[in-house]
């Protein structure tokens, strides 16, 4: 297991220097002038030109991109061209803001999607069933940006239930506040983060829905169910112990996949919600052609994923004792 | 008798508390905003949340009221011995937000910086003018021009930074020490900059002790949130749908005026397509402004004349652009030479179809809207219109600001002087000049409109450079900008809206 380990995170390397160089080249070839950007419309061409002497937007793509991997090796991802701080800096500020939006909308999507997946499943041909994959195919098919939109004016607008923006204490300090006699901070943490979360859980709460219903009706029909019931079992206990622990098996791997999917989505989320995460970040870096600061944010996704997928991998070991890691 | 004392003393304590917690609540607000500030120094703004919340944080030499005129904020007076010198008169006792002294040594320290080529400066070009600024004594200040510059009052409310602090290694970008109303107590990337009054300012702290300025990128996220009741302030850029809905809404008041931007079509003068002004004269008349102003833009707009702002003391009613006629497109193009000899429904001249590229950027859905009609207008007078629609950078660095566009539709903004939309522009070689119009008239004109230190001499000047520019054609000015302000009511003070968006007037400094 420890060499699997060993191995996969080994594997990074060759898959990070892959991505800088991939995107490197993508960047090379977008048109747009990070110089002329930074400088405004009123700049003349010979400011430009000098700060684009400055930055180093001169040199050959093939030094410039030696430059990066050399200041990589020593840890370093660079300077915002337009935030004039460092990258692992403004990344690191807003990382976990990220992965707090992203962990609890893959609970929810996971909680919700499971939750439908084995209602549908037991009362196939039911109207649950048909309602649960009406909704379904609501949360595929529904932009998370109009959806995010719509959750703010029914629960924050209308009803005046939730904020309309912005984020609470971060979760691991409003927990501590919570042991140490302050609930509240926690409790306006809760409210902060439901509407982006329900909004980014959607769509992958819909797809596990799914998964989940055809894993079941699968396994539902198995020998080994039907030993269950002529043992006698009761069916809540047949469907939760027996069936579901066997259907979740897929899904596992997809709730994995789905991380990535979150991640992306948190941009248009971010964005909606002012939570103030990496997606926001990544948007105006795009925008701006904050080249440094693009090349950190899609090497730190990059990452992030690669590492939620090995866990993923592990867990899948765990769950199941047939899957050998090797 | 208990249970009666309990319930007087609960109500007494209830109705004190709410008053207590007003009070202090009160005095605080959350103003949205659309982007983040790329910097906190006032010689690098380039966004407008920057430039707004550095000038809460720094005062400059004079500061720009509602109307635009330059009053007193650092520099107590200031004289003018001949139309090449400017002598500005400190305050006494000025103190930077950290206590130390702020001296005419700052503000030849920020001024140089700024006109430093190597400093990068966004606005240096609106600087230029400037050859040298001296610190006569520690409380007056010489600037001396190469020639005489009438807008130059209206650029120095630029903030004045510490020259000490910045000598000490404090990066202002980040870490700010200004003279101005308000000081930064936190600055959350990407989520808000927090302020807090400044008691050491000049005129006094302001009334509103807290101000946050929170940021939502999106339009309609921002507006609902407004809604929510999680901001209390929000202003353009707003949506249309929501501008109308929030104006019905009387939990709130509202500042609906003429702003300082335009929406313009740029032509390509290099283009041989369009070196011709009977050409542009044709083409701007496919231009629907009623249309784009009143549907896309839902009225929140007004249609332009000139490229004069009509709230500009420059401003002339007689002066017309060519107004929307595809009738009379089609005929000046006939006129031209331009006619449909192959009956394909497309006009051709020597062989060659009428084509031309329309362009803007994609970040404005009205902009793309605009293009879109102008397009299907086109197509229906015989233009074979093809429509060009990129990201901002794409659009503007790598294509009109090289000069590789036909017609392109795209704004400009912050127009404090006729000379800030001009010069620039439309004088020959100008720095963004993308067009590359050249007319030595018009050049004459508006190097007279910004040397005349006489507004009426500087009015006519414009008006006339205007006149030719209407039938000239460079650019075609679709629409005045307007700017809307939404406020929360009650407001903790009295709302001084500015068209600029400048904050001053939400925080109870008398404009």
């Amino acid at each position: 297991m420890l060499a699997y380990v060993i191995r996969r995170l080994l594997l990074l390397i060759p898959m990070a220097v892959g991505m800088i160089v991939v995107t490197f080249g993508l960047l090379l070839l977008v048109p747009g002038d990070p110089a002329a950007v930074l400088l405004g419309p009123e700049a003349s061409p010979e400011m430009i030109a000098n700060l684009r002497r400055t930055l180093g937007l001169d040199d050959p793509w093939y030094i410039r991109l030696g430059a990066y991997f050399w200041q990589l090796l020593h840890g370093d991802l660079g300077r915002s061209i337009f935030q004039s701080a460092p990258v692992s800096e403004i990344i690191g500020g807003r990382i976990g803001a990220t992965i707090e939006l992203a962990v609890v909308a893959l609970l929810l999507a996971t909680l919700i999607g499971v939750t439908l997946g084995v209602l549908a499943a037991v009362r196939q041909g039911s109207l649950i069933d048909t309602a649960t994959m009406l909704l379904a195919q609501l949360g595929v098919s529904m932009p998370v940006y109009w959806l995010g939109l719509l959750l703010m004016l029914a629960f924050a607008v209308q009803l005046n239930w939730l904020p309309a923006i912005g984020r609470g204490a971060p979760m691991p300090e409003a927990i501590i506040a919570a042991l140490s006699g302050r609930p509240q901070v926690l409790w306006d943490s809760i409210l902060h983060i439901l509407l982006p979360a329900l909004a980014l859980a959607a769509n992958s709460a819909a797809i596990i829905s799914r998964l989940v219903r055809t894993s079941m009706l699968e396994v539902l029909r198995e020998d080994f169910v039907r030993t269950a019931y002529a043992k006698g079992l009761r069916r809540p206990r047949v469907v939760v112990r027996h069936a579901l622990r066997n259907a979740l098996l897929p899904v596992l791997s997809v709730i994995g996949l789905r991380f990535g999917a979150l991640l992306g989505g948190a941009v248009l989320v971010e964005m909606i919600f002012a939570w103030p995460g990496l997606g926001q970040l990544t948007f105006s870096a795009v925008s701006q052609r904050d080249l440094p600061l693009i090349q950190g944010i899609v090497l730190t996704f990059a990452l992030i994923f690669a590492l939620v997928n090995l866990v993923v991998d592990l867990l899948y070991a765990l769950v199941d004792p047939r899957v050998r890691l090797g | 008798m208990n249970k009666l004392l309990l319930l007087t003393t609960a109500i007494v304590a209830l109705g004190a508390m709410p008053a207590t917690v007003t009070l202090a609540q009160d005095k605080a607000i959350v103003i949205g905003t659309d982007v983040d500030a790329g910097t906190l120094d006032p010689r690098l703004t380039r966004d407008t949340t920057a430039y707004r919340t550095a000038d809460l944080i720094y005062a400059g030499l004079v500061h720009l009221t509602a109307k635009l005129e330059a009053v007193p904020d650092l520099a107590e007076n200031w004289e003018s011995p001949d139309p090449q010198t400017v002598i500005f008169k400190l305050r006494s006792g000025l103190t930077f937000s950290d206590g130390s002294p702020l001296t005419a040594d700052d503000v030849v320290f920020t001024y140089e910086s700024v006109i430093n080529p190597d400093f990068n400066a966004p606005d240096r070009a609106l600087y230029s003018p400037i050859s040298k600024i001296e610190a006569v004594d520690p409380q007056t200040v010489k600037f001396t021009l190469s020639a005489p510059y009438a807008p130059l009052l209206s650029y120095l409310d630029k903030g004045i930074v510490s020259k000490a602090a910045v000598e000490a290694g404090k990066d202002p970008a980040t870490d700010p020490v200004g003279a101005g109303p308000m000081v930064l107590t936190a600055w959350n990337r990407g989520s808000d900059i927090v302020l807090k009054a400044n008691p050491s300012y000049w005129g006094g702290a302001p009334e509103v002790t807290d101000v946050t300025v929170k940021i939502i990128g999106d339009n309609s996220a921002r507006a609902q949130a407004f809604e929510a009741g999680d901001l209390d302030v929000i202003q353009s850029p707003l949506s249309p749908n929501d501008i109308e809905r929030l104006k019905a809404d009387t939990r709130f008041g509202n500042v609906i005026t003429a702003g300082l931007g335009v929406t313009y079509i740029n032509y390509n003068v290099k283009d041989p397509l369009l070196a011709d002004p009977g050409m542009r004269q044709a083409f701007s008349m496919l231009i629907d402004q009623n249309s784009i102003v009143n549907d896309i833009y839902q009225g929140v707009d007004e249609i332009a004349s000139s490229i004069i702002l009509p709230s500009s003391w420059a401003y002339s009613a007689d002066i017309k652009q060519p107004t929307f006629s595809v009738e009379g497109a089609v005929a000046k193009f006939n006129e031209l030479g331009w006619k449909d000899t192959d009956a394909d429904g497309i006009l051709d001249k020597d062989g060659k179809k009428l084509t031309v590229t329309l362009s803007t950027h994609s970040e404005d859905p009205n902009r793309v809207q605009s293009v879109e009609l102008t397009q299907a207008l086109m197509q229906s007078a015989g233009v074979d219109a093809q429509v060009q629609i990129t990201d901002w950078p794409s659009f503007s660095t790598n294509y009109v600001q090289k000069g590789l566009h036909q017609i392109a539709l795209l704004g400009w903004l912050n127009i404090v002087d006729p000379d800030r939309l001009l010069f620039g522009q439309l004088s020959t070689g100008g720095s963004t000049n993308w067009g590359g119009y050249s007319n030595p008239e018009v050049d004459k004109l508006l190097q007279e409109g910004r040397s005349s230190l006489d507004q009426a001499a500087r009015a006519t000047a414009y008006q006339k450079a205007a006149t030719i520019l209407a039938s000239d054609l460079p650019y075609f000015i679709i629409s005045d900008q307007g700017y809307q302000l939404f406020y929360k009511q009650p407001f903790p003070v009295e709302v001084q809206a500015t068209p600029r968006g400048n904050f001053r007037g939400l925080i109870g400094m008398d404009e």
